[in-house]
């Protein structure tokens, strides 16, 4: 067996060996200390529990070949891409999601935090904390199902309610007074409106669940934005608002993102700077193909955010004042769903405001959006034996 | 950089770490002195590689079980470490 400096080095006095030794059996989540050769020196009883093994089964065992990571799909993860590994060859502390397997051949989800123990800056072996997060992950599915069920039921009534109003406005069953036609135009813009917030609500929950997938593939963002502005359009007429597009270099506005994201962080930018624009003014979209990232500028000639606001306009809920007044139908969610939007496609977001002269709002897009979707959960099952067994 | 006709001490470590991590070297120490030293390979000094050993050595202990190599490679490290930091280009 090594001798073990990983929890109560030896020069230490007795009482905070004692000590330390207390806090590494004690605490609430699996605890694994090796020391620099990787080899096991301590396991407390939650890691013994959350694996299967008997402490005498790991002490003295190499770390990787004892503890077993791998992927949801129980393939092995390569030695270079395990937590202690970089927390190595990082020299910091390295938090991760990853999969342990059970002696008994169950994948466990775990969450782990592993750092080096250092002494006089020397790397003496690491220390790993690690987390069954089973339920955690088996709420997060129920989450994601929940969302889906509810996007799927919202929705079906509302098309029934939009398709035959449609049909009544446009005499499929008889024909209508003028006022019956503008109360059932009263009734699809309701329903849109209601599909709109359904959208954002779901929108939002993905985020805030970190269930929002992100699918990058080439975008040309100036044909994305061009189709915006043309769903845009009638909105935009309706107040006399002049919707423009500009871009100085198209062929270099192909970046690999996420295009329906993309399309929806447009789609609330111009559409917040229809609704908050007086009539006759103008909307403009400028897209700056630029070396690392792409620069979109959404403008408008509208009211502007107070000063005051500035600060809270990303936040859940927020309107301003001067915009309460004039435009009534807002939830107050669409720049903080913005805010996330951009944040799943790694970019930034933010703007200039005056009262007098409208509102410029700027977001970057990396020219690379990495992909981030969830992998599908697996439940946990008794399959195959482990290899540990047999080393 | 000004031309040289010796080999810089990052060459040399590169390759004895050749000899156990095979073409993963050039990568696995460039990574090293990045993350450790933040500075560039090409000024790498011997009271940097003494500084290094020891994360080297950590980090190769969870790539491979034998504790063997591992300190063999390690006295490869100080050895390099105490000479003079240069020697004449083979080719």
């Amino acid at each position: 067996m090594p001798e073990s400096h990983a929890i109560a080095p030896d020069h230490l006095p007795s009482e905070q060996r004692a000590e330390a030794e207390a806090l590494f059996t004690s605490i609430g989540d699996g605890a694994i200390s090796t020391d620099a050769f990787g080899r096991i020196t301590r396991i407390n009883p939650v890691a013994q529990r959350i694996l299967g093994y008997r402490e005498d089964e790991l002490l003295g065992g190499w770390f990787p070949k004892k503890i077993i990571a791998v992927t949801p799909d129980d393939t092995v993860v390569n030695l270079i891409d395990r937590p202690i590994s970089k927390a190595f060859l990082t020299g910091h502390s390295i938090s991760e999601k990853m999969h342990y397997r059970h002696k008994d051949g169950r994948i466990i989800p775990v969450a782990i935090s592993v750092s080096p123990i250092l002494v006089d800056n020397k790397p003496l072996g690491a220390i790993e904390v690690f987390r069954d997060i089973t339920l955690q992950e088996e709420i997060d599915r129920m989450k994601s199902e929940f969302i889906s069920l509810a996007s799927h039921q919202l929705r079906t009534p509302l098309s029934a309610i939009k398709t035959y109003s449609h049909m009544l406005v446009d005499g499929y069953m008889g024909k209508l007074t003028a006022t019956q036609k503008q109360s059932l135009r009263t009734i699809i813009g309701a329903a849109d409106r209601m599909n709109e917030l359904v959208s954002t609500l779901l929108n939002i929950t993905r985020i805030e669940s970190g269930t929002i997938a992100v699918t990058p593939k080439q975008v040309q963002l100036y044909k994305a934005a061009e189709e915006v502005l043309k769903e845009l359009s009638l909105p935009a007429a309706d107040k006399a608002i002049t919707l423009s597009l500009r871009c100085r270099d198209k062929s270099r506005a192909t970046i690999k993102t996420d295009s329906l994201i993309f399309k929806e962080i447009v789609t609330n930018l111009v559409s917040n700077a229809i609704k908050y624009t007086p009539e006759n003014g103008k909307v403009t979209v400028t897209v700056r193909p630029r070396a690392k990232d792409v620069l979109m500028q959404v403008n408008d000639t509208g009211w502007g955010i107070p000063k005051y606001a500035q600060d809270q306009i990303f936040s859940k809920f927020f309107r301003a004042q001067n915009i309460v007044k004039r435009e009534t139908t807002g939830t107050g969610l669409g720049l903080y769903l913005v805010k996330g939007l951009v944040d799943a496609l790694e970019g930034t977001i933010w703007f200039k405001s005056d009262e007098a002269t409208g509102t410029n709002f700027y977001f970057t897009i990396p020219r690379k959006t990495k992909q981030a979707v969830r992998p599908r959960r697996r439940r946990p099952t008794v399959s195959k034996q482990t290899t540990n067994e047999s080393n | 950089m000004p031309a040289s006709n010796s080999t810089s001490l990052y060459d040399q470590l590169v390759r004895v770490t050749h000899v156990y991590l095979g073409p993963a070297a050039d990568r696995f120490i460039a990574r090293q002195v990045q993350n450790h030293l933040n500075k560039p390979p090409d000024q790498l000094s011997k009271e940097d590689l003494r500084r290094l050993i020891d994360w080297i050595q950590v980090a190769v202990s969870l790539l491979t079980e034998d504790s063997e190599i591992v300190e063999e490679y390690a006295a490869q490290l100080s050895k390099l470490a105490q000479s003079d930091g240069t020697s004449k280009k083979s080719r």
